[in-house]
C-alpha cells in the first residue's frame, strides 16, 4: 500500500513535467495543425540554455523562465519562417512532418557540436524532502508540480477569459471564417507558437531539473511520452493534455513499482492503445470540441 | 589416328596451359599484394548515447599505430586508423560497417565491435576475411566457428561472476542487482546468479531498468525496500546519475556500495555521477571490476608512454591505463602487425593463419611486448613470443583469452586505483 501512494506521488511529479510539455504540443498542433517533432529538439535546446544560465549563478527558476523565453522565440522564427510558409505553398502534412523531423535532427547535432556528447547536470539536488499523505517529494519536484499548474491555470484563463484566448481558440476552430470576422490569423499563430514554445522551453528545464543528469537526447526521448499524453487526452485539446501527462506519469510510476521496471513504458503505451481503442478522440476530444463550438 | 589424335591433344593441352596461366592457374596460389597504407577499422560507436566507447577504442588505435609507423610501418606500409562508426545501435551498424568494408582501401585488421552491435558486425567482419580483436563481452561468442574472431577480455557471464566474487569478498553478502536493459548488462545475470550462491551470499532482488527514463523514483523506493548492502550495477552514465541522485533524495542522503564493470571507468560516468552526488561516494564506494593486467610491466610502460605521448590521446590515458578491453585492442593490434610480417602479407586472409603463432608459448622463442621488438626479432629470422600488456594471451579453441579479473577504484581526478585481483580460474570455476 506504501508502494502504491509513493508511486502516485512520483506519477504526479513526472506527469507535471509531462503535462507542461504536452500542453505546448497540443496548443501548436490544434493551432496550426502541424505535428511539430522539432519539439524535441527544442526541449534539448531549453535544457542547454538553462545549463548555460545557470553555470553563470543563475537561479534554476530564472533560468527555466529565461530558456522558456528563449525557445518561445526560437518556435516562432521555426513557424514563421519554415513550417508557415510550407503550408502556405501546399505542402503535404506529411512532408512538413519530415521537415521537423529533419530541422530537428540539424538542431540536435548543433547542440551536440557546441555543448558535446557527455551527459550534464544543473549540479547535486540539496533541496528538502516533502512528505504529503503518504507521498515523497523533493522541493524541487513541488515545485515543478507548483508551477504546471499555476501555468495549466494562466492558459486556461487565457484561452476563455481573453479576447487573444478568444481569437486563439477561434482560429483554431476554423482560420478562414477567423479571418473573415477581422482576426490577423498569422499574429494569433506567431502568439500560440510563442506560447507553446514557451512551456516547451519550461518542460525542457524543468525535465532537466528532475532527471538530474541529462545530454543532447533528453529531448527526443522524452517526445514520444509527451506526444502519447497529448493523444491520450485529445490531440490540440490543452486540458486533455493536461491529464493525459498526469495519466502516462502516474501508469509508467505504477507499473515501475508493481512489475518489471524495464517495461514501465510499454505499460503506459499499452494503457494509450487500449484507450484510444475505447475513445478514438482522446479523453476529451468530443467533450472539449463541443465547447469549443458553443464558447 | 595416333597421330592425329596427339595432333590434336596437343593444341588442346597448349590451350589448357594457357588458360591457366592466364587465370593465375597452374596449380599453386599467388598470394595478394596491396600498395598503399594500410587501414586498421576501429568498429564502434562514435555518435550516440554509447558515443564514449568510440573515444576509448580509438585512443589505443592510436598508440599502436603511433609505434607501428615509428618503427617503419609493416612490410613497408604506413597504418592509420579508420573510424567505422556503428552508433551502438544493430540497426545503423549493418549498413555502416557494410558500407566501410566494401569502400575502404586496404582494410586489412580491425578492433572494437562491441556488445551492443557485435551480434550484426562480427558476423560481417568475419565473412569479409578481416581478422580482427573484439571487445565484445557477449556470451554467445564464448563457443563460436569465426574463423578471424579473436577476444582478450572476458566473457560478460565470467564478468558477473567476478562482480559477485569481489562483492562478497567486501562483506556485501546481500545485494541487488541493477542492470539496464541492454544486451551487454544482461549477458552479467547468469554468471551472477551462479557465482553469487556458491559463495554464500544472497542477491536480493534484481531490476532491469530502462535507459534515460524521466524518473527511476519508484525502481528506488522498491531497492530502498529491500535494504541491500549493495548495488550490483550496470547502466550508462546518465542513468547512474539520475537514479542515484533519486536514491539520495529518498533514503535521507545515504547512498549503497556499487560493483560495476571497469566499462565504467570513463570520464563521462565519472563527471556525470560525480556532479549529482558527489566526488566521496564516486571515489569511496564505487568498485570498478574487469579484465587484470599487470602495470608493471615493460609492454605496459610502452602502452602507457604511447598513449601519454600523442596529444590525441594525451589526456584519457591515466583512465585508459587501467581498462582492460582497449589494451586488448592494443595488444590484438599488436599481434596482427606481426602476424603480417610472420606471413610476408598484409591480406587478412593470408596472415590469418599467422595470429595464434605469434603468441602460442614455445621454447627458445624470443619474448616481446611491442611490435618494434617483434619486428626486429622476425627480421633475424627468430620466432617470437607476444606477451603484451595483458600479459601472456592463453587463447581457446574458440580464440577467446579470458584472462584474469582486478578491482579498481577512482581517484579524485577521475583516474583509476587498482585496489585487488580475481583469481580467472576462480571465476571459470565458479561458473562451471
Amino acid at each position: 500500500m506504501q508502494l502504491l501512494i509513493e508511486a502516485i506521488g512520483f506519477g504526479i511529479a513526472a506527469g507535471a513535467v509531462l503535462a507542461l510539455g504536452a500542453v505546448g504540443f497540443s496548443v501548436q498542433f490544434g493551432m496550426s495543425n502541424i505535428l511539430n517533432i522539432t519539439y524535441g529538439s527544442l526541449m534539448t535546446l531549453a535544457a542547454y540554455i538553462g545549463l548555460f544560465a545557470i553555470d553563470r549563478g543563475v537561479n534554476p527558476w530564472a533560468a527555466l523562465a529565461l530558456a522558456g523565453i528563449a525557445v518561445g522565440i526560437a518556435s516562432v522564427a521555426l513557424h514563421r519562417w519554415l513550417l508557415a510558409p510550407l503550408a502556405r505553398r501546399g505542402t503535404r502534412p506529411f512532408a512538413i512532418v519530415i521537415v521537423t523531423v529533419s530541422a530537428g535532427i540539424v538542431l540536435q547535432y548543433v547542440i551536440v557540436a557546441v555543448a558535446g556528447p557527455d551527459a550534464q547536470s544543473y549540479g547535486e539536488q540539496s533541496g528538502q524532502t516533502f512528505h504529503l499523505l503518504g507521498m515523497i517529494m523533493s522541493a524541487s519536484q513541488v515545485t515543478i508540480i507548483v508551477l504546471a499548474t499555476v501555468l495549466m491555470l494562466g492558459l486556461h484563463l487565457l484561452l476563455t477569459r481573453t479576447t487573444l484566448g478568444r481569437a486563439m481558440r477561434a482560429t483554431s476552430s476554423n482560420r478562414i471564417l477567423a479571418q473573415s470576422c477581422g482576426i490577423d490569423t498569422d499574429l494569433i499563430s506567431d502568439v500560440a507558437w510563442l506560447i507553446s514554445g514557451a512551456l516547451c522551453g519550461a518542460a525542457g528545464v524543468a525535465l532537466a531539473i528532475t532527471t538530474v543528469s541529462f545530454d543532447f537526447s533528453i529531448g527526443p526521448i522524452f517526445l514520444i511520452p509527451m506526444i502519447a499524453a497529448a493523444v491520450l487526452g485529445g490531440i490540440g485539446q490543452p486540458y486533455g493534455a493536461m491529464v493525459g501527462g498526469l495519466v502516462v506519469g502516474i501508469a509508467t510510476e505504477l507499473a515501475a513499482a508493481f512489475s518489471n521496471p524495464a517495461y514501465s513504458e510499454v505499460v503506459a503505451f499499452g494503457i494509450l492503445i487500449v484507450m484510444l481503442l475505447v475513445r478514438p478522440r482522446g479523453l476529451f476530444g468530443a467533450a472539449w470540441a463541443t465547447r469549443r463550438l458553443m464558447a | 589416328m595416333g597421330t592425329l589424335k596427339s595432333r590434336l591433344v596437343s593444341p588442346l593441352a597448349l590451350g589448357a596451359v594457357f588458360l591457366m596461366v592466364a587465370c593465375g592457374g597452374g596449380g599453386g596460389t599467388t598470394i595478394p599484394t596491396q600498395t598503399g597504407p594500410l587501414s586498421l577499422g576501429v568498429i564502434a560507436p562514435f555518435t550516440g548515447p554509447a558515443a564514449e566507447f568510440g573515444k576509448l577504442l580509438s585512443a589505443p588505435c592510436v598508440a599502436a599505430t603511433d609505434l607501428i609507423n615509428a618503427a617503419g610501418g609493416i612490410s613497408g606500409h604506413q597504418i592509420a586508423c579508420t573510424s567505422i562508426d556503428d552508433t551502438g545501435d544493430a540497426a545503423d551498424a549493418v549498413p555502416n560497417v557494410t558500407r566501410a568494408i566494401a569502400t575502404t582501401t586496404n582494410l586489412d585488421m580491425a578492433i572494437g565491435l562491441e556488445s551492443n552491435t557485435a551480434a550484426t558486425t562480427v558476423p560481417l567482419v568475419n565473412a569479409a576475411k578481416i581478422p580482427f580483436f573484439t571487445t565484445n563481452g557477449l556470451t554467445s561468442f564464448t563457443k563460436n566457428n569465426l574463423q578471424y574472431y579473436y577476444r582478450m577480455t572476458p566473457g560478460d557471464d565470467a564478468n558477473g561472476a567476478a562482480f559477485a566474487v569481489w562483492a562478497v569478498r567486501q562483506g556485501y553478502k546481500n545485494i541487488d542487482i541493477v542492470f539496464q536493459n541492454n544486451i551487454g548488462s544482461e549477458g552479467n545475470l547468469p554468471g551472477l546468479n551462479a557465482a553469487m550462491p556458491k559463495l554464500g551470499g544472497k542477491i536480493v532482488n534484481q531490476y532491469t531498468i530502462p535507459a534515460d527514463a524521466a524518473s527511476y523514483s519508484s525502481e528506488v523506493a522498491r531497492v530502498i525496500a529491500d535494504k541491500p548492502d549493495a548495488l550490483i550495477w550496470s547502466a550508462d552514465p546518465q542513468t547512474t546519475a539520475t537514479f542515484m541522485s533519486s536514491y539520495k533524495q529518498l533514503n535521507n542522503g545515504v547512498l549503497p556500495a556499487m560493483v560495476t564493470a571497469t566499462d565504467s571507468l570513463t570520464p563521462d560516468f565519472f563527471n556525470a555521477v560525480k556532479k549529482v552526488v558527489g566526488v566521496q561516494y564516486v571515489t569511496q564506494s564505487i568498485w570498478l571490476v574487469g579484465s587484470y593486467f599487470d602495470q608493471t610491466t615493460p609492454a605496459f610502460n610502452t602502452y602507457k608512454a604511447a598513449l601519454l605521448a600523442d596529444a590525441k590521446t594525451h589526456d584519457i590515458a591515466p583512465v585508459l591505463s587501467t581498462v582492460g578491453p582497449p589494451a586488448g585492442a592494443y595488444d590484438g593490434i599488436n599481434i596482427m602487425a606481426l602476424a603480417m610480417i610472420m606471413a610476408h602479407s598484409t591480406v587478412g586472409s593470408v596472415y590469418n593463419a599467422d595470429v595464434l603463432k605469434i603468441v602460442l608459448p614455445k621454447a627458445g622463442a624470443v619474448v616481446v611486448g611491442n611490435y618494434a621488438d617483434g619486428k626486429a626479432a622476425l627480421a633475424l629470422g627468430k620466432q617470437i613470443q607476444y606477451v603484451g600488456v595483458l600479459g601472456q594471451p592463453a587463447f581457446d579453441q574458440y580464440h577467446n583469452s579470458a584472462g584474469e579479473f582486478d578491482a579498481n577504484k577512482f581517484n579524485a581526478d577521475g583516474s583509476a586505483t587498482q585496489v585487488g585481483t580475481i583469481s580467472g580460474a576462480q571465476v571459470i570455476g565458479l561458473l562451471a
